[in-house]
């Protein structure tokens, strides 16, 4: 499921494998805080979240990204919310706090879940996905028009 | 059409029963459904097969040797176990495909490792409960746990501690004329059979504790060995492949009892 969900969104064989295992290491790392009422869910994010860091990381680096160009959006969208890496707020990662709205925003727009299934994923009331993703959508439609 | 994300969690078995429920009757009367399943249970195994268990855990055990917290490996077993349930969540279906390799089984056919090494998703059934997982489904059928010492043999409780080399002594005793069968799972996955005719149950007369007529060492396989004893009034088999669907069933009693690894 992880490999296959790297690979979706990397499309990159070796960047998918790269991006797994990393995925595992990370939720390893972070037991303390890791929220097992849904592994499959805190997988499936953490995967998306990982591929949306490595294609905006491969953007701002000027290399070439084989993505679409909605997913391109919402991986370079700026989002306060997220960016724990940079922010040291890696902790929010395994917590129950909600998922980053880049994430939110590849379960809804890319993945085809509904508002419900996406705020069941990440532990949100719909209004609070619908919130986040308005919020979202506004910045991408800003990156569209530039 | 049933979205991909919501087959991958289907396959994990996670999702609500409801959903779980409507996509099995669907497999059985669509054949689209049923042939994008096949594939990505087929696509499981590649995966396991192109990326094995082991160096996934290599690079784990990386991580785990740069933190420096006590803390931190005190619950080594405890994280270990929730991180490969999540490996074996995310590797899924594979193992209903896969095959397993039947070992060493006793001359008298009652014991012997079904060793399966990279039987990921029994493990994940071994990791399906907490730390707090001596449990009991249903009542009073009994599983104790016994090490041998220099000075004798002490009983052990759920969780306590064990080394490589340790023999363990497991007794049982049931309530009513039952069949059982008696298995372990350790840190890598292998199942071993303690007592059943093969993979199948065996009839057990109910009253006093009885001792299984042979101890077993505990090998360096790491992080835990836990032990299931499950009882049913009918007769009944576990698939080595597929833990799972056993400890699932409803006319089934399962008790868990789990040693863990020291120093794993």
């Amino acid at each position: 499921m992880v490999y296959r969900r790297c690979l979706q969104l990397l499309r990159d064989d070796a960047e998918a494998s790269d991006l797994m295992q990393d995925v595992f290491v990370r939720i390893y790392s972070a037991t303390e805080r890791l929220d097992m009422e849904s592994p499959s869910s805190l997988l499936w994010n953490t995967a998306t979240r990982l591929c949306l860091n490595r294609i905006r990381d491969k953007r701002r680096r000027g290399l070439d990204v084989d993505s679409s160009s909605q997913l391109l959006n919402i991986a370079c969208a700026e989002d306060e919310c997220d960016d724990y890496e940079t922010k040291s707020k890696l902790a929010k990662l395994f917590s129950k706090e909600p998922e980053s709205s880049r994430t939110m925003a590849v379960l809804h727009f890319v993945d085809g879940m509904t508002l419900e299934e996406t705020a069941r994923e990440v532990g949100l009331s719909v209004s609070g996905v619908r919130k986040r993703l308005r919020g979202l959508k506004a910045k991408v439609k800003t990156l569209e028009v530039q | 059409m049933i979205p991909d994300w919501k087959l991958e969690r289907f396959l994990t078995g996670d999702l609500p029963e409801g959903e779980m429920h409507e996509i099995r009757k669907l497999e059985a009367t669509d054949e689209m459904l049923a042939q994008r399943l096949k594939l990505l249970r087929e696509d499981n195994k590649a995966i396991l097969n192109k990326f094995p268990f082991e160096s996934l855990a290599a690079k784990m055990a990386d991580a785990d040797a740069t933190a420096t917290n006590n803390a931190l490996r005190f619950n080594f077993v405890k994280f270990a176990a929730a991180a490969v349930l999540v490996l074996a969540v995310a590797l899924v279906a594979f193992m209903t495909q896969r095959e397993t390799v039947v070992t060493g089984v006793n001359a008298d056919g009652k014991g012997g490792d079904i060793a399966q090494t990279q039987n990921l998703q029994n493990m994940q059934v071994a990791m399906n409960e907490t730390a707090s997982d001596t449990r009991i489904k249903g009542l009073d059928a009994r599983m104790e746990v016994w090490k041998k010492t220099t000075s004798g043999i002490v009983q052990l409780q759920d969780l306590d501690e064990v080394y490589e080399g340790d023999e363990i002594q497991l007794r049982y005793a049931v309530p009513e004329k039952c069949f059982g069968l008696l298995f372990s799972m350790d840190g890598n996955g292998a199942l071993t059979l303690h007592m059943g005719d093969g993979v199948k149950a065996i009839e057990l007369a109910p009253g006093k504790m009885n001792s299984l007529p042979f101890a077993y060492k505990l090998d360096d396989a790491p992080y835990f060995e836990k032990f299931f004893f499950v009882t049913s009034p009918k007769e009944f088999a576990v698939e080595e492949n597929d833990v799972d669907k056993l400890l699932k069933r409803n006319d089934v009693k399962v008790i868990g009892f789990t040693l863990k690894k020291a120093g794993k």
